[in-house]
């Protein structure tokens, strides 16, 4: 099978970290770098680490405010006080700012996922002027801190009476360096092969990105939705400098506003906390084994 | 290797990108920095409103955004209680009021003046009021002002920071004082008289030291009851400042050009609070951030503390808590007094309606709105006439004013205005924070403190701009 | 290989290169390239965001380097967050990630454990992680306490709460930082391994010859992201200590927020901004040298 020689043919002279990323053949290892039972020992503590701050914060979720600060911690308190979850929306309209926080994420996952397949495609497999030149511009923005940006396109928005909209966060990340590389390195894995064959067939250059390049890029897709969702959803630093007003705000905001000054509802923020990490733990669930698949590898055949 | 292949080409880009940068810059950063005409606001007004003050206003629908910070959940409760007070008063006006967490109040006010999208009326820290006033955000109300009150109607600390060169830009509720709290169980416990109520019979420092030293229990090595809490809070040195007016020192000079911390004053007053928890184990590790878990209030009630130095605030708190607390006044060093300050209320200078502003703003400081917050302990008054006799009997509620309270209140109403309304660098107080914390936190040696920050604040008193 | 077609617009590389990159490419330039320039611009101005612009040269970079204490303070804290973070946070996860890469009953419970973390928006795990810290009643002191040690004050100590932030940082980079590993090593070929025990090899040696050497591109490229996250860290500084106490955790991306909108000084934060951008630049340079993968 020609197919299966060029993988295997890419997979050898592939000389880059991503291609290995996305290395077409799965393989299942038993590698025995350490025993067994001591990765499990090793897995089982550091899961235990990663997890105990969530069961406490479930935990507290249920309790009454009292009960918080007692020593020695407690896991739950006497009762189970779920009516906490619906106090959250005296302290701030959650629906509200969920809806805003997934209007804004939603908007912005799409528009990455579209521009930077777009470009990775361009960057990949179409041969222009200054294209190499034009993409290490785009690598050594990928490097420049988010604060370099953040006070000019504050200045920016104001002048374009955008302050307090949700048009200032989402304008500003409708596009991505990170994504364009992601995508170009998962680009230049598939085979020139499949290309060759397309344009024999007739197709432009968009018909090869449209017909052929997107549907089989799925896994590398899933990858950057998520990362992409993770940082929009929990992204706090623009929305606290860009809104204003209760109508516009997202959740991250909320979660802090619902801090006092001199004292702090302790259990109610803990619901709202709880609820604001539930979408991104069910889109990570629901993605992760595209998830894990386009880190890791791509299977030939797409689906 | 691209990139460093094409090193002529890309150095060429890199320079017309400068170019452009610097032109770019100029140009932008030149434009009038708010254009509030063009900037897209929120849904303020419906219709044309009436500007001028003397005329008498139509009466249109008007919405006024109204943002504060929340000190707590019980204050906002009463905040939201007075707006609806005033709504069914005005019924023309609808405030929405939207409270920020303490922490990034003053970003968020900053960002949305610089925004051009600030609300119309807002809370302003006594710390940033000089501040904003200088940078033209703070709208003048001083004929609304002179039409419908009198500077005298306030008391002597208010009265001076609202006034900026004769002009006010923001009018006060209320006002708050460091204050000493003590649990008195106790104190019957241990058969001690409790701290004095009565300026003229508050304690020296030693007096206070003392009985702090015989509150401190400790039991097997660990310190089961500290004597004393909450001198010691580094960043933010507000408690202690009282301790340096008391001790007739002060943290700036007369025209707050200088800093005038590097004094023997305020030597002994930091070195005294520092030994209270250092040498004389009386007092147990500051507590730095204000959200981090248990709230003094909490320890005075549990009794982990027998005195707490806090705010007069806390009593809103303490009161609700279900032990007996007391209330006296602070230790002096050489006489007895303390600073008192709130935050005030002002309003946008780029705000579609400010009479309307000026309503609220009104409104925020009477004395109507004023009772209810004072009678739940959160506030004290800042109008005279709530003072006398029978301005008293207006607001004292003895379910939350401690017994011998009545002494205590002319401790508050002759309190000095806190010296950092004057101030008009907002890096300064993180620098004394920092020095501080330094110092009580971090070993570093009292004299060495106090000269770094005579000459760091003074260096950031004398930059420019 | 390629056919010329007749309608050489329709099928020119260049014309849907334009097109497609057009979307993209704006984005950048507006949002990107030219903030990052007139942030550059703005490094040699004074402005308090609401007067005028005041022209000062080389002003803020002097001040920067000779004469604010306060800008060495938190250049030195941000060497001394990233040092420690990067390397131990690698060295962890890439353990993790050798763990991970057997036959595990529960990896997907493992994965979901370890990138809970991950997901997590920052005022979450600051919230969580002050009451862990907390002196009087957090988790971290009680379990010390079980097993003698005595509990401290972990945020409000000046030379613990750097510490403490970093251990944050770390767990909320594990789990990213070991999937980035996973993939890495299950790109490595089987017969390297294969060969290698017919050499009779052990586990150490594969280890060392095979699997640190081929998962240089992946140790690389994580390197670089996680020097660049961790010299920019703003969040997990600013909701727990506010850059206290007295600075100890205060680093340039906190720094540079309190000068732009707390401290009415615009021009003097670009230029923080762009000392923190060639520091960036500097390391990845260096990396870049020093590795000569480059990753294209």
């Amino acid at each position: 099978m020609s197919n299966k020689e060029a993988a295997l043919d890419i997979k050898y002279r592939a000389n880059g970290f991503i291609s290995k990323l996305y290395a077409l053949r799965k393989i299942i290892k038993k590698k025995k770098y350490i025993p067994k039972t001591l990765a499990y020992l090793f897995l089982g503590a550091g899961a235990l680490v990663m997890i105990t701050p969530f069961l406490w914060m479930v935990g507290t979720s249920l309790k009454s405010l009292h009960e918080v600060f007692v020593f020695p911690p407690t896991l739950f308190g006497e009762e189970l006080r779920w009516e906490n979850y619906l106090r959250i929306s005296d302290r701030f309209p959650f629906f509200q700012f969920f809806l805003n926080s997934l209007r804004i994420t939603v908007i912005v996952v799409i528009s990455q996922v579209l521009t930077s397949s777009m470009a990775g495609f361009t960057f990949a497999r179409l041969r222009f002027k200054f294209r190499d030149h034009l993409f290490a511009l785009y690598l050594a923005t990928m490097m420049v801190p988010v604060h370099v940006t953040l006070i000019p396109n504050f200045i920016l928005m104001r002048h374009l009476g955008l302050m307090n909209t949700h048009a200032a966060l989402i304008l500003p990340a409708l596009v991505t360096a990170f994504g364009t590389f992601l995508m170009r390195q998962f680009f230049l894995t598939i085979p020139a092969a499949l290309e060759d064959a397309a344009k024999i067939d007739g197709c432009t250059p968009f018909g090869v990105y449209w017909r052929i390049f997107l549907p089989l890029s799925k896994p590398a897709i899933a990858t950057l939705s998520v990362f992409v969702f993770m940082g929009m959803w929990n992204q706090f630093l623009q929305p606290l400098i860009f809104l204003n007003t209760k109508e516009n705000m997202t959740l991250p905001l909320g979660l802090a506003f619902t801090q006092g000054f001199f004292s702090t509802d302790w259990p109610v923020l803990m619901a709202g906390t709880v609820l604001s990490l539930l979408p991104v733990i069910v889109a990570f669930l629901l993605a992760q084994d595209f998830f894990i698949r386009g880190v890791t590898l791509s299977g030939l055949k797409g689906e | 290797m691209v990139m460093f292949k094409k090193n002529k080409l890309m150095t060429g880009i890199v320079v017309v990108l400068v170019v452009l940068g610097l032109v770019f810059g100029g140009i932008i950063l030149t434009r009038p920095p708010i254009e509030p005409e063009d900037v897209a606001a929120e849904p303020v007004v419906e219709e044309p409103v009436v500007e001028d003050p003397a005329e008498e206003p139509v009466e249109e629908e008007i919405t006024l955004h109204f943002v504060g910070w929340e000190a707590s959940p019980l204050e906002t409760e009463s905040v939201q209680k007075g707006l609806d007070s005033f709504m069914t008063q005005n019924p023309n006006i609808t405030v929405e009021y939207m409270p920020v967490p303490h922490a990034e109040y003053e970003t968020k006010l900053i960002t949305s003046m610089a925004g051009g999208a600030a609300a119309d009326v807002f809370f302003v820290g006594t710390e940033l009021y000089r501040s904003l006033h200088l940078k033209g955000q703070l709208l003048d109300i001083t004929e609304y002002f002179e039409a419908e009150l009198e500077l005298d109607y306030f008391i002597p600390s208010a009265a001076s920071i609202m006034v900026i060169n004769d002009r006010i830009y923001g009018v006060s509720s209320c006002t708050v004082s460091p204050i000493l709290f003590y649990n008195r169980d106790i104190f019957d416990k241990a058969g001690l008289p409790y701290p004095p109520k009565n300026p003229d019979e508050a304690w020296t420092w030693n007096e206070f030291l003392e009985v702090a030293k015989q509150l401190t229990i400790v039991e097997g090595g660990e310190t089961k009851q500290f004597g004393a809490f909450g001198f010691e809070n580094p960043a933010w040195p507000y408690m202690k400042i009282a301790m340096f007016l008391s001790n007739e020192g002060d943290v700036f000079n007369e025209d707050f050009t200088e800093t005038t911390m590097n004094t023997p004053e305020v030597k002994e007053v930091l070195q005294a609070v520092f030994d209270l928890r250092q040498k004389y184990g009386a007092s147990p590790e500051a507590l730095v951030l204000e959200h981090l878990g248990m709230s003094p209030s909490h320890m005075l009630q549990t009794g982990r503390v027998a005195m707490l130095i806090d705010g007069s605030w806390a009593l809103q708190e303490l009161a609700q808590m279900d032990f007996p607390v007391g209330i006296g006044v602070l230790p002096k060093f050489e006489r007895a007094v303390t600073h008192g300050q709130a935050h005030l209320h002002s309003a946008w200078i780029d705000t579609p309606n400010p009479y309307e502003a000026w309503r609220l703003i009104s409104f925020l400081s009477s004395e109507e709105y004023q009772l209810d917050l004072i009678r739940s302990g959160l506030w004290m008054p800042n109008r005279t006439a709530l003072y006398t006799e029978e301005g008293i009997a207006r607001w004292f509620n003895p379910d939350v004013h401690p017994e011998g309270f009545m002494d205590v209140i002319p401790f508050i109403r002759d309190a000095v205005a806190y010296p950092f309304a004057f101030n008009v660098r907002p890096a300064t107080m993180d620098i004394i924070a920092e020095e501080l914390g330094a110092f009580f936190n971090g070993g570093k040696p009292l004299d060495e403190t106090l000269t770094d920050i005579e000459s760091r604040v003074n260096e950031e008193l004398a930059r420019e701009q | 290989m390629r056919r010329i077609n007749f309608n050489r617009i329709l099928y020119s590389d260049t014309t849907w290169a334009f097109i497609l990159l057009l979307p993209n490419f704006l984005g950048f330039m507006i949002f990107l390239m030219v903030p990052m320039v007139v942030s550059f611009g703005m490094s040699f101005v004074s402005w308090d965001l609401f007067g005028p612009v005041r022209w000062v040269g080389l002003g803020n970079y002097i001040e920067l380097f000779f004469e604010d204490q306060v800008f060495r303070r938190v250049f030195w804290n941000t060497l001394y967050f990233t040092a420690v973070t990067v390397p131990i946070s690698i060295v962890l996860s890439l353990l993790l990630a050798l763990a991970m890469d057997q036959k595990i009953i529960g990896i997907r419970f493992f994965r979901v454990a370890y990138f809970m973390p991950v997901i997590s928006s920052m005022i979450a795990v600051a919230i969580v992680w002050q009451w862990i810290y907390n002196p009087e009643f957090g988790l971290l002191n009680y379990i010390l306490g079980l097993i003698g040690i005595e509990g401290q004050s972990w945020l409000s100590d000046v030379f613990l709460a750097m510490p403490a932030i970093i251990v944050v940082a770390i767990w909320q980079g594990l789990g990213f930082n070991m999937l980035l590993f996973l993939a890495g090593l299950q790109g490595i070929s089987e017969i390297y391994y294969e060969a290698a025990e017919v050499d009779g090899a052990g586990w150490f040696q594969k280890f060392w010859n095979i699997t640190i050497p081929l998962l240089a591109p992946t140790t690389f490229f994580i390197l670089v992201m996680a020097v660049i996250g961790a010299l920019q860290a703003f969040d997990a500084v600013y909701l727990m200590t506010a850059g206290g106490p007295a600075r100890a955790t205060s680093v340039l991306a906190h720094y540079l927020f309190q000068n732009a909108f707390q401290y009415f000084r615009m021009g003097y934060a670009s230029a923080i901004a762009y000392v923190l951008f060639f520091l960036v630049l500097s390391f990845t340079l260096i990396q870049l040298r020093r590795q000569r993968a480059w990753f294209l």
